[in-house]
């Protein structure tokens, strides 16, 4: 309505070739600013990165063309499926843990209970905290020495593996942090999904009869998957790329056993300074990204045509 | 039927008790890291490396935070480089991202189509995947380690998510008011200016939270893009201190108190407008 409206009001108002010119130019010189600064730090880097890719730089200048011998460093010499293996798991664990547990938080504090505002507040908590300071927080609460989680569990008589030196403990360490910083975005996602649910409907079901457990599973979960998995590929996406939990906790340590593909990315480029390399990866890593997205696009448009 | 009724009563009780349970240690696995920390940070050096630890402080001290914040210049300047990015990137970004939520949400002009789709596409770029290009592009343009280039880097990072949630405000907004107003003679600008803009009041104040909370605790762009501790960022600074040999984690938890506080006080004060300019931007998107 509005569209048509303001070429109607330019009619309307009879206005000249030059002030026409001015307004049909008018939404992409307001647009232009915010495509200008998008250009810059995401179309132009992502084609730099891909052209980096195939030259071997150490330096600033674009060295010798190389092909595809940066990918074959990354992925082979490099152990780069080693990475891309500890990425799976650290994603699949963050997942598969934080947003059953975000949804059985909604879930609950959806509900009239007591000190419902004060959960509220608690739980959103770790979410206003930085992955870095989140990261330290973990770092310093499962600390081998002076830990207080290790010292706890020692006194019901539970050795907690060394998070440093464990590969396994340390793998486990990175995704309780991960999970710990997820948790509560999912939880306001559901939590705003499941306020949108029309009372009625529940109420009516309740009227036929139906259990609590039935209600759940057959009228409330329903309504809330599209926001479920909404939040499900946010949570992926945003473990996929993280880089700071596990900088801070294992950088990537015990020998390379939590090196996941975004940390390997990092060290390539400002450790080792290998500019090729890191941009194979990087290149890798927005591709995966694309895909994983463009797949989640189809699966929401599927199910609203079915 | 009556021999049901008690039954089902000491169950739903039962339901309860174990939902409160459930909340308590949901509580305390969020909370714990964060009250751990407070209660280091407020411990001697001496104190914390006590095995076993001492849960409250023997002797409650705030040298930590004397030492390692207050009387701490560089700390102090990581502080004012954040704040000053902060302000100037949002100002920026919220300048940017009105005018083209206003452009796409009462215009259709030819490509708008293509050009929103290209500009929430680049949502999904994982920032690890363009640090390497950003560096050295930053070198090449001679903006490297300053302010500035953060400044850009994050307001162009968060436009495409305030053009959404703006495009969301300006769409509730009446078109009449604008057309109105250009009866009156103003033109497209100024009729946004005039009308628009202050009714956009609530979307702005969302949106500037949602820009502060995200850059006042982003890592990896101002790692990669600053080197020297004049143009440092919070963050960075207090990883330099973690990677330093002999981390001192009394000091280190009461510099990791203090950088945390500023996001939360924040969200304190303006979560009721937060939430809702959310559901308004999301839901009318």
């Amino acid at each position: 309505m509005a569209i048509s409206g303001a070429r109607e009001l330019d009619d309307l108002m009879q206005l000249d070739r030059s002030r026409r010119w001015r307004s049909a130019a008018f939404p992409y010189l307001a647009f232009a600013p915010a495509l200008i600064l998008i250009a810059c730090v995401s179309f132009i880097p992502i084609g730099y990165a891909i052209v980096q890719s195939f030259f071997r730089s150490s330096t600033l200048q674009l060295g010798r063309f190389v092909g595809l011998r940066n990918y074959n460093d990354f992925f082979f010499t490099g152990d780069g499926f080693g990475s891309f293996e500890n990425s799976l798991i650290f994603v699949a664990g963050t997942v598969v843990l934080a947003v059953p547990f975000g949804i059985a938080l909604a879930l609950v504090l959806n509900k009239p209970i007591l000190f419902r505002g004060f959960f509220r507040v608690v739980l959103i908590l770790p979410w206003l905290v930085s992955n870095l300071v989140g990261a330290l927080l973990w770092a310093w609460i499962g600390n081998p020495q002076y830990g207080l989680v290790p010292y706890l569990l020692g006194k019901i008589g539970v050795t907690m593996p060394n998070i440093i030196t464990d590969p396994t403990a340390a793998m486990a360490s990175v995704i309780v942090a991960s999970v710990w910083a997820s948790t509560p975005l999912v939880m306001v996602f559901v939590l705003a999904a499941l306020q949108s649910i029309p009372t009625d409907l529940i109420e009516a079901a309740r009227m036929d009869g139906a259990s609590p457990w039935r209600r759940l599973w057959r009228v409330t979960l329903p309504m809330i998957r599209n926001t479920t998995l909404m939040a499900l590929v946010l949570t992926s996406l945003h473990a996929f790329k993280s880089v700071e939990i596990i900088l801070v906790m294992t950088s990537g340590g015990p020998n390379g056993a939590t090196e996941t593909m975004a940390t390997k990315i990092f060290h390539e480029a400002f450790t080792l300074i290998r500019i090729g390399v890191g941009s194979a990866g990087a290149v890798t890593i927005f591709v995966l990204n694309l895909l994983f997205t463009m797949a989640f696009v189809r699966v929401l448009k599927s199910e609203h045509g079915a | 039927m009556n021999a049901m009724r008690p039954k089902r009563k000491l169950r739903s009780i039962a339901g309860k008790a174990m939902t409160v349970i459930f909340l308590f240690l949901a509580s305390v696995f969020a909370v714990a890291p964060i009250l751990w920390a407070v209660l280091t940070s407020l411990k001697s050096p001496k104190e914390v490396a006590l095995y076993p630890p001492t849960f409250f402080p023997q002797h409650l001290t705030f040298e930590n935070y004397l030492g390692a914040v207050i009387n701490n210049g560089t700390y102090l300047h990581y502080l004012w480089n954040t704040a000053v990015i902060v302000v100037a990137a949002t100002v920026l970004c919220l300048i940017c991202s009105a005018h083209a939520a206003h452009a796409v949400a009462r215009f259709r002009f030819r490509g708008s189509s293509v050009l929103m789709f290209a500009m929430f596409s680049t949502v999904m770029i994982p920032g690890v995947a363009v640090v390497i290009p950003l560096y050295l592009l930053s070198v090449k343009a001679g903006i490297y380690d300053t302010v500035l280039v953060l400044i850009l880097v994050y307001s162009a990072w968060l436009t495409p998510t305030l053009v959404w949630l703006l495009r969301g405000f300006v769409l509730v907004i009446p078109y009449e008011l604008e057309e109105a107003a250009r009866i009156d003679g103003y033109s497209r600008l100024g009729a946004f200016y005039r009308v628009t803009l202050p009714l956009l009041r609530p979307g702005l104040l969302a949106g500037a939270v949602l820009i502060f909370a995200n850059i006042w605790n982003e890592f990896l762009l101002g790692y990669s893009l600053v080197q020297s501790e004049t143009a440092r960022v919070i963050q960075v600074g207090i990883y330099a201190n973690l990677t330093e040999v002999g981390v001192q984690w009394s000091r280190l938890t009461a510099a990791a108190v203090t950088a945390m506080l500023p996001v939360m006080i924040i969200y304190a004060f303006l979560q009721k407008a937060f939430v809702q300019g959310l559901s308004t931007g999301a839901v009318k998107g």
